[in-house]
């Protein structure tokens, strides 16, 4: 009963992820790296007493707000970990102090993966809060992908302020699966032709843990994913999977006797390892399970996706490399195969019969809204996932058969809450792209590029007439 | 005690007014933790270099350009070719902020004015400076949407008063106080999303100014619950007008899609100046994501606009204001080259006072320097 209604049935409840501290357990390096120059130090120390007529008070007010040098020993061992690069020693004491950006913070990340991204995944996994800063932004103008796209607001015309703080609900959820256009009934109202298959998944998200991960980050991602009420997929036979609804298992020809596909919700078939055959085979086996194929984006992407469908398919896995650039000879990014992929299916009208995931670089909140104006319906994480639990980096994580990710012992429950915090942060941040255009249902934003800006685009309407230099 | 505390203060000034004179030197290099692609080290010291001189550098330091790979980044000047090169008394840098027939004739004599930072998210020190300086300029500065402290009152006929979707502080005599109100609807850094003053923050001065409660985070709404058409957007204008029937009306907004749909509209409800502020503006605090993401560059927007504004056939009657993003002097002259008639500069003028594009203005514990308040 909902109460004082009168309305049998359960109460509303909004949608809500819980976040909880969970701080780092292995080392962040600092950002900043502050030194004092200490013969001067100790110069300026003594002139100074002299300056000031030995008032202790003045002469030992030191600069740092965030107290780098208030420790005993002062500028001679700053506490360098609390430094923020306000620049304010810098500013006061030019010929003393050095802040530079740390080198072991530099260092941290491969090529797709910048220190800033890193930081902002570990930001968001150990408190689940959207980062907020001052002043303007502060990068590049904008870049390859993802960053060559913004997302569109509304000025007036729209719902009142909903965003994280809202009063009104915007539905993060999205739906996994298969709808036939129109519904055959039998004359005593039975369904009789294709039926809707369809799970539901309360972000946009599923987890894709990359395959070298260690057992505990499995179990971490399937604690949240359950938490959450989003999938996670994974070719790993391990028996803890088995009763897990939310466990999408990923079979080829090498791992299908070994894992037990009866109580999964849905079967990835991997299209790297196996041919289109296993679709047909899992289909005669379960007639009523889901299927999703896991396709590498190359130029022949779109027919395939179309011979996919044609072959039962009910998802189509777009996958591109860990960095997100594709298959094809030019390694484009995973924004334009999606996009023709997407546009190929609208064309051919089968669009809104099947399910596309994305995959491969997906590392910022903001990956998800413009994956989604470009043609998706949920994306995957995976390097992600492993960031979020601070595993290390030992190269360049490009290549999805050669994670150089090293994974760190960890706590399961520990990182099952870092993940939550993950997912805590995207949604908001999800909330606020869609809040922003007025959007009450991020399922509305699929393939509405009308609601995004390329750079590509602006740049030649805005700049039209002016030289280029060559 | 108290004295102590003041020789702190006055030696701490004392250190950062004498480091921001000699950092720019180049003596001590480019700090390495200092600046970003957009706001470089380099820029950072220029800026503060004009500030403390009035001269553009003469040591090789870049003063017109960041770093960021686009927009005014990319733009440089055409040779002049043959063009005589004129003597500096000849060129007039004066724009008028009214084109319409009805209203009163202001103008300013270079082509910017300062752009709305509010009592709250900026100390009040700064404010003070800002409307001084303006005064001295013959230009504008805009309060921002936290009120209009009563310390500004002597430099009213400078002072751009915004009316913002919290309406914080908005009272009849300070819409009459102003020559210039401004509507905000949107800003740049954070287009479509409301502001949010963190509790921390609302001393009981702010509380004061902004009729609230003392350590209660506030919450400015988006959009204007009571516009969702150009029609209320004009009962709107009319409403100030009424009010200040003497004042220009400016309206400030974002960059969307459509923005050139939404100048129009603001001229057909009797806009006097469109402001539009470009997705990598200032702001005290904002998601990272919105700044980065959500609605286009100004570089973009200008044209587009200006455009719009010639094929109605409008273009002459109404002044169009840039700002998100306009850090130097050449940035202004190039937002007017795409079609602005002027600027709106904001984080530069906090840069002048010694402001390092940090971004830790909202970190609860105050600017190192007191631009913004913690
Ligand atoms: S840069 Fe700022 S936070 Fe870091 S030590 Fe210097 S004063 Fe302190
Ligand atoms: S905290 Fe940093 S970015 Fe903010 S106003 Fe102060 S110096 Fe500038």
């Amino acid at each position: 009963m909902v109460s004082g209604t009168g309305v049998e049935g359960p109460a509303y409840e909004r949608f809500h992820i819980e976040a909880k501290s969970a701080d780092h357990v292995y080392n962040v390096p600092n950002k900043f790296d502050v030194h004092a120059k200490r013969l001067r130090l100790a110069a300026m120390l003594i002139h100074e007493t002299i300056r000031y007529r030995f008032n202790r008070d003045i002469v030992l007010s030191r600069p740092c707000i965030y107290g780098v040098f208030s420790g005993r020993l002062g500028g001679f061992k700053p506490i360098k970990q609390r430094c923020v690069g306000c620049m304010r020693c810098v500013q006061e004491y030019p010929h003393i102090m050095q802040v530079n950006y740390g080198k072991k913070y530099r260092e941290l990340g491969d090529l797709h993966w910048t220190p800033e991204s890193v930081f902002t995944i570990l930001y968001e996994s150990s408190t689940g809060k959207i980062p907020v800063k001052g002043m303007g932004y502060k990068g590049s103008f904008s870049g390859e992908g993802w960053d060559g796209i913004w997302t569109d607001m509304s000025e007036i015309v729209r719902p009142t302020r909903d965003g994280v703080f809202g009063r009104e609900y915007i539905s993060t959820s999205a739906d996994i699966g298969s709808k036939p256009f129109f519904l055959d009934f039998s004359s005593s109202d039975d369904v009789t032709g294709k039926k809707i298959r369809l799970l539901q998944s309360s972000l946009p998200i599923m987890l894709q843990p990359p395959e070298s991960s260690k057992l505990d980050i499995g179990i971490a991602v399937k604690q949240s994913a359950s938490k959450l009420g989003i999938y996670h997929m994974s070719r790993s036979p391990l028996n803890a999977y088995e009763e897990d609804p939310w466990y999408v298992p990923i079979v080829d020809k090498a791992n299908l006797g070994k894992l037990n596909l009866d109580r999964a919700p849905m079967i990835e078939v991997d299209l790297f390892t196996s041919n289109r055959g296993l679709i047909g085979e899992l289909r005669q086996r379960y007639p009523s399970k889901l299927i999703s194929v896991r396709l590498k984006i190359d130029e022949a992407a779109e027919d395939e996706a179309c011979r996919l469908f044609n072959d039962g398919a009910d998802v189509i896995h777009l996958c591109a490399d860990y960095h997100g650039f594709d298959y094809s000879k030019t390694h484009s990014h995973i924004s334009h195969g999606l996009r023709r992929v997407h546009t190929r299916l609208v064309n051919e009208g089968i669009r809104d019969r099947i399910t596309l995931i994305a995959s491969g670089g997906i590392t910022r909140a903001e990956h998800v809204p413009k994956a989604i104006i470009c043609g998706a319906d949920l994306v995957g994480l995976d390097t992600t996932l492993l960031i979020a639990l601070q595993s290390e980096f030992k190269g360049e994580t490009r290549d999805r058969t050669d994670c150089r990710l090293a994974s760190r012992k960890i706590e399961v429950a520990w990182g099952a809450q870092r993940l939550i915090n993950l997912m805590a942060s995207w949604h908001d941040q999800l909330i606020e792209i869609l809040s922003a255009m007025g959007m009450r249902d991020v399922r509305r934003l699929r393939g509405d590029v009308g609601r995004s800006m390329t750079d590509e685009e602006l740049r030649e309407q805005a700049f039209e007439g002016i030289d280029k230099l060559s | 005690m108290i004295n102590n505390q003041a020789g702190i203060n006055e030696k701490h000034s004392e250190r950062i007014h004498h480091g921001l004179d000699i950092l720019p030197s180049l003596k001590y290099g480019i700090p390495g933790g200092l600046g970003n692609k957009r706001w470089t080290g380099e820029l950072l010291l220029a800026t503060y270099l004009q500030a403390s001189t009035g001269q553009p550098p003469s040591n090789g330091l870049e003063y017109r350009i960041g770093d960021s790979g686009g927009g005014f980044d990319v733009l440089s000047w055409r040779k002049p070719g043959d063009m005589p090169r004129l003597a500096t008394e000849e060129v007039d840098l004066g724009i008028p902020l009214n084109n319409r027939a009805v209203g009163a004739k202001l103008s300013i004599p270079f082509p910017f004015y300062g752009g709305g930072m509010s009592f709250g998210s900026i100390s009040l020190n700064f404010m003070i400076a800002r409307a001084r300086a303006a005064e001295k300029l013959g230009t504008y500065m805009s309060t921002g949407e936290g009120g209009y402290p009563e310390q500004l009152v002597p430099y009213k006929d400078h002072i751009i008063t915004q009316v913002a979707t919290g309406m914080f502080g908005v009272r009849e005599e300070t819409m009459q106080y102003a020559p210039i109100l401004e509507f905000k609807y949107a800003q740049g850094a954070k287009p479509g999303l409301g502001g949010h003053l963190l509790a921390d923050k609302v001393t009981s001065e702010v509380a004061r100014m902004r009729e609230s409660s003392m350590f209660t985070s506030l919450y400015s709404p988006f959009p204007f619950h009571s516009v969702y058409s150009v029609e209320d957007h004009k009962k709107h204008v009319d409403w100030i007008k009424t009010v200040n029937p003497r004042a220009l009306v400016s309206v400030k907004v974002s960059t969307p899609t459509d923005v050139d749909m939404v100048a129009i509209g603001s001229y057909y409800a009797g806009a006097n100046i469109i402001h539009i502020d470009g997705g990598y503006g200032g702001t005290g605090a904002a998601p990272e994501i919105a700044k980065k993401n959500i609605a286009m560059p100004i570089e973009y927007a200008i044209p587009k606009v200006h455009r719009y504004l010639v094929s109605e056939g409008v273009r002459d009657e109404i002044v169009l204001m840039a700002s998100g993003g306009i850090r130097t002097a050449d940035d202004i002259a190039k937002a007017i080259a795409l079609g602005a008639d002027g600027c709106v500069v904001a984080t530069a003028e906090a840069v002048a006072v010694g402001c390092t594009h940090c971004g830790n203005c909202e970190r609860g514990r105050g600017c190192q320097v007191g631009i913004t308040r913690g």
